[in-house]
C-alpha cells in the first residue's frame, strides 16, 4: 500500500524544500515539476516577482541550477544575453528559461518579452499568471480578471476591464510554440513542457496560478480552484503550434463560471444582488473567448513555419 | 516607557493589532506611541515579529525592541520555534494564545498569562479554521494586562478593524475575561506606561545581538534552501490515515469488501475468496441474494453507478468453492451443539470448528441450509450452489444431523455449548376474520421447492400475495412460473417494500402486478369455491418504530376481489419447540435458560433480516462463545467512526465508467422454468468491475499527494514509502483536498514528528 | 559608405609607432575598432544618435565574418544592457554603446551590471536630455557617476582606442564595468589620424578574457542577485568598496604598462604647462582639453589638468601633481570646465574637485561651457582665461 509506482510524476527532485512561497503557492509547484523535467542543465532568468523572494534569500538557492534575479523590465533580454553566451560556449542544449510573473510579462516586461519573441531567441518563457502583483501585495494588473478586487481596484471600483489576451499577442509573433498549461492537469503541463522543451525558438507558456492570499482561497483548494478555471472556459488549455490551434481539453460538463468565482473572495462582490449582470457579463465573455478558440482551432492553417 | 513585542505568523493580524493598541493609548490618555513590524518577505504562515512603545515622553528609539517587557505570543506553536523570550527583562512578562493550562506550560519565564483567543476568534467567525485571526482577542488581552478600562477602548477597536466590527470589539471584551495569570505573577507592567524601564546596562546583549563580519566580495546564493525549515509555518497537519469505507463498514457479515475488491481487480481471486470466507462461508449464495448494503452504500453511485460488488462476490464465491477444504484438527475439549443448519448456524459452527472446537449441527428438516433451501426458490439460488458451499463446511469437520428435531434440554447434559440458530419458519397471523383461507407462504415455497408440491395451482389462476417482503415477490415470482397470474397487495407505497429492490423490479419485469396502499380486512370463500377478499386502501401517516411511515385505513374504501388463493406472507416468527413451548426473550443474543448456563442465540431468531445479517450474527455469536469458554467479556467492536463518505472523496480523480450490470437470461416462457433468471459477469467483467473501486479511505498509490505537494516536503523512502516531512510541510492542506479517496486526515493543533503509508 | 569596406591599409609613412597601422579614423570607428581588437564576443545593440555608427560598424564587420562576435538587434537600452549583463554573468566579453537618452533609460540596469561585478565595457557618445538636443554634453554619462561604473573621458580617438583596451584590463581584474565616454560629433563624427595597433600587440596586452568563478557554472549551480537580508547587505557594499579604491592606482599601473607595450602612456590625468608660477589650471574633460592645449601656448601661465579618469574621482593623483608642481595656492586659481548641468549650482567636475581638494584651500571657479553641443573654439577658451584673471564669481556661464 502507498508504494511507489509510475503514477509519481517526479522521478528526482530539483528543487530544495525550505522555499518561502505562502502555503498553497503556484509557484512552487510549477517550479518543482519544471525543474524535474528541465535537469540542472537549465539557467533560470526571473525578474521581479514572488519567486524572485521565493527562491531564497542570501546565500539561499530554492532551484538545483543556476538562476539569474534580473530586472523588473529585463528578464526576456537578460535572458538573450545568456543565451548569446551559452551559444558562443557550445553549450546550445542548456535551457534558458524565464520565469516571470503577470506583471513581469504583461505590463512592465512586455517590450522586451515581444522583442525576445520577434527575434526568435531559443528561450522557454514560463509566465505565472495569478492576475496582480502578488509580489507587492495584490495591485491590479493588465492581466487582473474582470470583476476582481485588489488592491489598486479595491471594493465597488473592482476591475472593470478585460485582461489583455496574452497568448493571442504572443502567438501573433510567429513563435513555434506557445500554450496555457494548469497545475490541475499536470499530465498536459507536463507533456507541454516537455514538448516546449524538443523545440527550438522562443516558447511561451502561460499557466493559471494559483495565490492562496491575492485570490483570497483556502491554500488547500489551490487545485481545485485552477481545475474549475479550466472546467468553466475561464482558463482553457489550449495551445498554438506554428499558428495552428489545438484545444488541449474539452471540459465534459461545462461548468459555469461563477462556481470558480464563488471560491475566491476576491470576487465575492459579485455575488450581491446588484452584481448579478457582472458574473453575466463574465459568462458571457467566457463563452465568445471559447467561441472564438474552437474556431480558431476549425481554422487549421498550416503556416510552414 | 513599556515596549512590547508580538510573535506571529503572517496573515494573523498581529501588525493592525498593534496598529490598533497605538491609536487606543494615544487616544484614551495622550501617550506616545510607536507600533511597526519587522520589515520581512516572509509569507502567509510564516513567524514573523512586530513593535509597539507606549511611554510618557517623545520615544526617541526607532529600532527594533530587543528588551521587551511584555512578550505577545499570538501562535503557541511559535514556543517551539522562534526564541520568543529572547531578551525579556527580569520583571517581564508573556502572554500566550492558547488553550492549555498555564501548569502545562514549559516556559523560562514565571510570568505568563494566557488567552484562548484562538476559541474566542473561531466562536465569533473570525478569519480561518487554518489561520484564524486572533488579533482583537489578544488586543483585549493586553488592555487588560495593563489595566485599561475594555469598554472604554470597543469602540476604537470596532472603528479600526478592516471587517466584522462587532464580532472584533465583542471578541476583545471577551478575551478581558478570559485571560488566565500565572501563581505569584508581579502583574505591575502597568507601571511602565508611566515611568522608565530598568536601565539597559543590566540586559544581556549577548542573547541578541550578533554580527557579521564577513565582507564579501561577489554574491553568491549558493547554499540549498533547504537549510530554510518552513515546517514551522504549519497550524493544520496533514497525515496518512486509513479510515473505514463504507462498504466494508455497511456489512452485516462483517467482510473487508474494499479488500476482496481490490484483490479482484489484482487478478489475485483466491486471495479474495479468502477474504470474504474469513467471515462468510457462503460467498456464492450471498451474491446472489444479499441485498448488498455495501452496493447500496457505495460512494461511486455519486458519481455513475455503485460497484456490482455482488457479481464480483457471487464470480469469487463460484471460483473459490470448488477448492479443497481441508478438515481442521480438534484442539479444544469443549464440545459445542448448535440447533438449526441455517447461514447463522453454519456460520458459527464452521467458525468454531476452525477454532478447534468439537461442533454438531442438528436440524430438523431433511436437509441443511435454513431458509437460504426452503425460502429462496431455485431461479434465485440454483440448489447445487447451496450444496457446494455446504459441502464445503462439512469438509472442514462440522457434523450435521439431520431429521434431528431437538430441544434444549435434550442437549444440555452433552454440551458445553449450545447455540440456537433455528430460525423464523413459523408465518405471522393477520388476525382477520377467514384467515383460515390464506395458505401459508413460507410453507409453500419450502414445500413446493423441496416436496414438489404444487398446491393446485393451475395456468390463469387468479393469485393473491399479501405482503411485501422477499417472501411475497418470489411466491409471486414462483406461481407466475406455474402459469397462473400474481398479484401482490402491500399496505404500503414501494419504497417501503423490505423486499430487496432489483428483485421486485425483476418481478415486475417478468409479470407480477403489484397494488399497493392496500390491505385485506377480511376473507372469504365464495360458492365458485373461490376465496374473496375485502381490502381497504390506506394512506402513509407518520414514521413508526422502524422508521417507516405508518399504514392508515381509509374509511369507506373497501373493495372485494375474488381470487383462486392468497398467500399470506407477512412475516415469519422463529418455532419455540426449541425451548419446548416456553416463552423466551433474547436479550443481545443471548436466552438465560436454567441453571443460569445461557443458551447462546443467533439468526433470524435472535436478530431477524437476511442471510448475510444471518452470517454476521453467526460470526457474533462465535466470537461471544469464545470469549465466555476464556472467561472473558465479550464486547462487541464500537461503531467505526471517520467512515469515508461522498463529500470526503475528490470525484475528479475518477472517470464516469459504465457498470457492468449482471445479464438477465432472456426466456420465451416462464411456464416451468426455474433455471437461474440472474447470470453471472466473466473473468474480465469482473475485474473490470473491480477497477471502479474509488478505494475509499486506503492509499492506492494513486500519486497526487506527491504530485502536488508545493513545498516537496512528501518523500518516497528507501522502502518506496510515502513519507511527509514535517520540517517543511507548511500544512496547506492540497494534498488532503486533492486525495481522491479520503486516505490523508488534516489535523488542527496536533504535533506530529513523522507520518507515512505502510 | 562603411568604414570596413572603404578602409584601405595606409602606407607607413612615418612609423611612429613600430607594430601599429596608421588610419584615418572617425572616433565612432575608433571604438569600432578597438571593440573588434579587443575580442569582444557579444554585442547587444540598439541604435541612438550619435553612437549608432559604432554599433553598425561592428554589425557590418560580423556579417562580412571579419569580427567573431554576436551581433543581437535589442529592442531598448535597457534590454541592452540586460542582454550584456546575461552575456557577462556568463563568461563574455561584451561591448556595447549607447548615447544620452539610451544611457539614462539603462540607469537602471548600470546599477546591477556594476552590483553584479560584471565587467562590460561599453562606449557612451555624450547627449544631454530634454529639451531635445543630440550634440556634445556630458550630462548624461555624469548623471551616471554613482551607478558604480568606472568613467573615463577620451580627447582624441586614438585615446578612446586605447581606453577601451585599458578598460576591459582594469574591468576585468576588479570585476567593476567601465564606460569609455566620447564626445559626440567633435569626436564621433571627427575623422583624424590614429595609429591602430597590430591584433598581436593588442592580443599580448589583453589576454583571452580570464574568469572570475563569479560566473554561471553549469556544474556549479548557483543563484545571482537574489535578495539580501539587512544583515548582509552592507557586507556586499564594502566588498565593491575594497575593489573600487584600487581603480585609480590600476589606471595609472594600467596606463604605464601600456605604454611599454604600445608606446603611448596614460594615467588617471595629466598635467599640462602646471608648475609654481602657474595662475590658471584648467580642469578638463575630452575634446576640449586639445583645444586648451592649442590655447595655453599663448599662456605660460596657464596650465592644464585633464581629468581621465572621472569615476572614482582621482583624488590621490590631482594632489599629487599640484603638490609635485608646487603650485602656489595663493596665486593659482584652478577653473573647471562643466560640459554637464545637473541641477544643482556646480558642475559635476567642480563637485569633485572640491571634494578632491577640500581643506586644500585652493581657489575653485566653476565655468559652464559647451553645452549642448555649443561650439568650443580657442575664442571660447581664450574668453575664459581672460575672464577669470578679473572676475571672481564662484559659477561663470559662457557663451550662454
Amino acid at each position: 500500500m502507498g508504494q511507489a509506482n509510475a503514477n509519481f510524476l517526479i522521478q528526482e527532485e530539483k528543487v530544495f524544500s525550505g522555499a518561502l512561497s505562502c502555503r498553497g503557492c503556484g509557484w512552487s509547484l510549477l517550479t518543482r515539476h519544471l525543474a524535474s523535467l528541465l535537469g540542472e542543465n537549465t539557467v533560470y532568468v526571473v525578474p521581479a516577482c514572488c519567486f524572485s523572494i521565493i527562491a531564497g534569500p542570501y546565500p539561499l538557492n530554492d532551484l538545483k541550477a543556476n538562476v539569474v534575479h534580473t530586472l523588473f523590465a529585463a528578464a526576456p533580454a537578460t535572458a538573450t544575453g545568456i543565451r548569446a553566451a551559452l551559444d558562443r560556449q557550445g553549450k546550445t542544449d542548456t535551457n534558458v528559461v524565464i520565469l516571470a510573473g503577470d506583471g513581469g510579462t504583461f505590463d512592465i516586461g512586455f517590450q522586451a518579452l515581444s522583442g525576445a519573441a520577434s527575434r526568435g531567441e531559443n528561450l522557454l518563457y514560463i509566465c505565472n499568471n495569478n492576475g496582480a502583483y502578488m509580489n507587492t501585495g495584490i495591485q491590479s494588473s493588465t492581466a487582473t480578471p474582470f470583476g476582481a478586487a485588489t488592491t489598486t481596484n479595491p471594493g465597488t471600483d473592482f476591475r472593470k476591464t478585460w485582461p489583455k489576451d496574452l497568448m493571442g499577442i504572443i502567438a501573433a509573433h510567429n513563435i513555434p510554440y506557445t500554450a496555457t498549461v494548469s497545475l490541475a492537469y499536470l499530465n498536459d503541463f507536463r507533456d507541454k513542457i516537455k514538448k516546449a522543451m524538443d523545440i527550438k525558438g522562443f516558447r511561451l507558456l502561460m499557466i493559471d496560478g494559483p495565490c492562496p492570499p491575492g485570490h483570497k482561497t483556502e491554500p488547500s483548494e489551490s487545485i481545485e480552484e485552477t481545475r474549475l478555471a479550466v472546467e468553466s472556459n475561464l482558463f482553457p488549455l489550449f495551445e498554438v503550434e506554428k499558428g495552428k490551434h489545438k484545444i488541449n481539453h474539452f471540459p465534459k460538463n461545462k461548468v459555469k463560471v461563477e462556481e470558480c468565482l464563488k471560491l475566491q473572495g476576491r470576487f465575492k462582490h459579485l455575488f450581491k444582488k446588484e452584481n448579478k449582470a457582472i458574473v453575466d457579463k463574465i459568462q458571457n465573455m467566457t463563452d465568445f473567448n471559447w467561441k472564438r478558440l474552437k474556431l480558431l482551432e476549425k481554422m487549421n492553417v498550416d503556416l510552414g513555419y | 516607557m513599556i515596549e512590547i513585542r508580538g510573535h506571529a505568523r503572517g496573515g494573523q493580524g498581529m501588525v493592525t493589532a498593534f496598529e490598533i493598541l497605538a491609536k487606543i493609548f494615544a487616544e484614551i490618555d495622550d501617550y506616545q506611541v510607536q507600533a511597526f513590524p519587522a520589515f520581512g518577505v516572509e509569507r502567509t504562515g510564516a513567524p514573523i515579529q512586530a513593535f509597539l512603545r507606549v511611554s510618557r515622553e517623545k520615544i526617541l528609539n526607532r529600532s527594533n525592541i530587543y528588551f521587551p517587557n511584555l512578550v505577545v505570543v499570538f501562535d503557541e506553536t511559535l514556543i517551539a520555534q522562534v526564541p520568543v523570550l529572547n531578551g525579556l527583562k527580569k520583571d517581564g512578562a508573556i502572554l500566550l494564545n492558547t488553550n492549555s493550562k498555564i501548569e502545562d506550560i514549559k516556559l523560562k519565564t514565571k510570568n505568563i498569562y494566557t488567552i484562548p483567543a484562538t476559541q474566542i476568534s473561531l466562536d465569533k467567525g473570525l478569519g480561518t479554521k487554518s489561520l484564524p485571526i486572533v488579533n482583537a482577542a489578544m488586543i483585549g488581552a493586553i488592555i487588560k494586562i495593563l489595566d485599561i478600562d475594555i469598554n472604554v477602548v470597543a469602540n476604537i477597536i470596532a472603528d479600526n478593524v478592516p471587517t466584522k466590527p462587532k464580532e472584533n470589539s465583542e471578541s476583545a471584551i471577551l478575551a478581558t475575561k478570559n485571560i488566565l495569570k500565572s501563581k505569584n505573577i508581579t502583574d505591575e507592567l502597568k507601571k511602565y506606561l508611566n515611568e522608565d524601564s530598568l536601565d539597559e546596562n543590566n540586559l544581556d546583549k549577548d542573547i541578541v545581538f550578533k554580527s557579521n563580519n564577513q565582507i564579501l566580495d561577489f554574491p553568491s546564493w549558493n547554499k540549498p534552501m533547504s537549510i530554510n525549515k518552513t515546517g514551522n509555518w504549519r497550524v493544520v497537519t496533514p497525515k496518512y490515515e486509513e479510515k473505514p469505507p463504507p462498504c466494508s463498514t455497511n456489512c452485516p457479515a462483517g467482510t473487508d469488501v474494499r479488500l476482496f475488491v481490490k484483490q479482484t481487480s489484482e487478478g489475485k481471486f483466491a486471495d479474495a475468496f479468502s477474504t470474504i470466507y474469513k467471515f462468510n462461508p457462503f460467498a456464492s449464495t450471498c451474491g446472489r441474494v444479499c441485498p448488498h448494503f455495501c452496493q447500496q452504500s457505495c460512494n461511486r453511485i455519486e458519481l455513475d453507478s455503485g460497484l456490482n460488488i455482488g457479481a464480483i462476490e457471487r464470480f469469487l464465491g463460484d471460483k473459490g468453492i470448488t477448492r479443497k477444504f481441508s478438515k481442521s484438527p480438534i484442539s479444544k475439549t469443549e464440545k459445542i451443539a448448535v440447533i438449526g443448519s441455517g447461514p447463522a448456524g453454519l456460520t458459527s459452527a464452521l467458525r468454531l470448528r476452525q477454532k478447534g472446537y468439537e461442533v454438531i449441527v442438528f436440524e430438523a428438516l431433511p436437509y441443511a441450509g435454513g431458509m437460504m433451501r426452503t425460502g429462496i426458490p431455485s431461479f434465485r439460488l440454483p440448489l447445487n450452489i447451496l450444496d457446494k458451499e455446504i459441502e464445503a463446511i462439512e469438509e472442514q469437520g462440522v457434523v450435521i444431523k439431520l431429521n434431528n428435531k431437538v430441544t434444549i434440554k435434550e442437549l444440555s447434559n452433552d454440551y458445553d455449548i449450545i447455540i440456537s440458530a433455528v430460525g423464523s419458519h413459523k408465518s405471522n397471523k393477520m388476525k382477520i376474520p377467514g384467515e383460515e383461507f390464506a395458505t401459508d407462504g413460507i410453507n409453500f415455497l419450502r414445500e413446493f421447492k423441496l416436496e414438489n408440491k404444487n398446491y393446485d395451482i393451475n395456468i390463469g389462476d387468479d393469485i393473491a400475495i399479501i405482503g411485501g417482503g422477499n417472501t411475497a415477490v418470489d411466491i409471486a415470482r414462483t406461481v407466475l412460473r406455474l402459469g397462473a397470474v400474481p398479484t401482490i397487495y402491500y399496505r404500503r407505497s414501494k419504497n417501503e417494500m423490505p423486499a430487496i429492490p432489483h428483485e421486485v423490479e425483476e418481478a415486475i419485469n417478468e409479470g407480477v402486478n403489484i397494488k399497493l396502499l392496500t390491505t385485506p380486512i377480511s376473507y372469504n370463500k365464495n360458492s365458485n369455491g373461490k376465496i374473496v377478499i375485502t381490502l381497504i386502501d390506506m394512506i402513509l401517516g407518520e414514521p413508526d418504530k422502524s422508521g417507516r411511515r405508518r399504514p392508515i385505513k381509509i374509511e369507506d374504501s373497501e373493495k372485494i376481489i375474488s381470487v383462486n388463493k392468497v398467500f399470506s406472507a407477512i412475516g415469519q416468527t422463529f418455532d419455540d419447540y426449541v425451548f419446548e413451548g416456553k416463552k423466551v426473550k433474547v436479550e443481545q443474543g443471548k436466552i438465560k435458560f436454567e441453571n443460569n448456563k445461557p443458551v447462546f442465540c443467533c439468526g433470524d431468531m435472535a436478530w431477524g433480516g437476511t442471510v448475510t445479517e444471518a452470517i454476521g450474527s453467526g460470526n457474533f455469536t462465535t466470537d461471544e462463545v469464545v470469549a465466555f469458554l476464556k472467561n472473558q467479556n465479550y464486547s462487541s467492536k464500537d461503531n467505526p467512526v471517520n467512515v469515508v463518505l461522498p463529500a470526503d472523496i475528490n470525484y475528479n480523480y475518477y472517470l464516469p465508467t459504465p457498470r457492468h450490470e449482471n445479464p438477465v437470461v432472456e426466456m420465451k416462457s416462464f411456464i416451468n422454468n426455474f433455471t437461474e433468471v440472474v447470470k453471472g459477469l466473466t473473468e474480465k467483467e469482473v475485474i473490470e468491475e473491480s477497477k471502479r473501486c474509488l478505494h475509499c479511505g486506503e492509499c492506492y498509490s494513486c500519486g497526487n499527494c506527491y504530485n502536488y505537494c508545493p513545498d516537496a516536503a512528501i518523500h518516497i523512502d528507501e522502502l518506496n514509502r510515502l513519507r511527509i516531512d514535517y520540517d517543511y510541510c507548511k500544512g496547506c492542506g492540497i494534498c488532503f483536498e486533492e486525495c481522491p479517496c479520503s486516505a490523508i486526515s488534516l489535523k488542527m493543533d496536533e504535533v506530529v514528528n513523522e507520518s507515512s503509508v505502510n | 559608405m562603411n568604414q570596413v569596406l572603404t578602409d584601405k591599409k595606409v602606407t607607413k609613412i612615418n612609423q611612429k609607432y613600430p607594430r601599429h597601422t596608421q588610419k584615418v579614423l572617425k572616433g565612432n570607428y575608433a571604438a569600432s575598432e578597438s571593440a573588434v581588437l579587443c575580442h569582444s564576443t557579444v554585442i547587444p545593440a540598439y541604435p541612438i544618435t550619435p553612437q549608432t555608427s559604432i554599433i553598425e560598424e561592428l554589425s557590418n564587420r560580423v556579417s562580412v565574418n571579419k569580427f567573431d562576435a554576436t551581433f543581437i538587434n535589442m529592442d531598448s537600452e535597457h534590454s541592452v544592457f540586460a542582454a550584456a549583463m546575461g552575456a557577462a554573468m556568463t563568461g563574455e566579453r561584451v561591448f556595447t554603446a549607447t548615447s544620452g537618452q539610451g544611457l539614462f533609460y539603462a540607469h537602471e540596469v548600470l546599477h546591477g551590471i556594476a552590483h553584479f561585478r560584471l565587467p562590460i565595457v561599453i562606449c557612451n557618445v555624450g547627449r544631454p536630455s530634454i529639451p531635445w538636443n543630440i550634440w556634445s554634453d556630458q550630462s548624461d554619462s555624469i548623471s551616471q557617476r554613482d551607478t558604480g561604473w568606472i568613467q573615463y573621458y577620451g580627447e582624441s580617438s586614438q585615446e578612446v582606442l586605447d581606453d577601451i583596451i585599458q578598460a576591459y584590463k582594469i574591468s576585468e581584474e576588479l570585476n567593476i564595468p567601465v564606460m569609455v565616454v566620447l564626445d559626440a560629433f567633435y569626436q564621433s563624427h571627427t575623422s583624424e589620424n590614429i595609429w591602430v595597433p597590430d591584433q598581436e600587440l593588442v592580443d599580448k596586452f589583453l589576454p583571452k578574457k580570464k574568469l572570475s568563478g563569479s560566473e554561471i557554472d553549469l556544474n556549479n549551480p548557483k543563484s545571482f542577485g537574489g535578495l539580501v537580508p539587512p544583515d548582509s547587505y552592507g557586507n556586499f557594499n564594502h566588498g565593491y568598496w575594497n575593489d573600487i579604491i584600487k581603480v585609480e592606482d590600476l589606471t595609472n599601473k594600467v596606463g604605464k604598462e601600456f605604454e611599454k607595450h604600445f608606446g603611448r602612456g596614460y594615467g588617471a590625468v595629466e598635467e599640462i604647462n602646471i608648475n609654481k608660477d602657474t595662475k590658471q589650471i584648467l580642469v578638463t574633460l575630452s575634446t576640449i582639453t586639445s583645444t586648451a592645449r592649442g590655447v595655453i601656448k599663448k599662456h605660460p601661465e596657464v596650465g592644464i589638468l585633464k581629468i581621465r579618469l572621472f569615476k572614482p574621482f582621482p583624488r590621490k593623483s590631482i594632489l599629487k601633481v599640484l603638490s609635485d608642481s608646487n603650485v602656489d595656492k595663493n596665486k593659482c586659481k584652478i577653473i573647471t570646465f562643466d560640459k554637464n548641468f545637473l541641477g544643482d549650482s556646480e558642475g559635476a567636475l567642480m563637485q569633485e574637485l572640491r571634494r578632491a581638494l577640500y581643506g586644500e584651500n585652493y581657489f575653485i571657479q566653476g565655468v559652464y561651457v559647451g553645452l549642448g553641443g555649443r561650439d568650443v573654439p580657442p575664442s571660447t577658451v581664450e574668453n575664459i582665461i581672460e575672464t577669470c584673471k578679473t572676475n571672481n564669481d564662484e559659477i561663470i556661464w559662457i557663451d550662454s
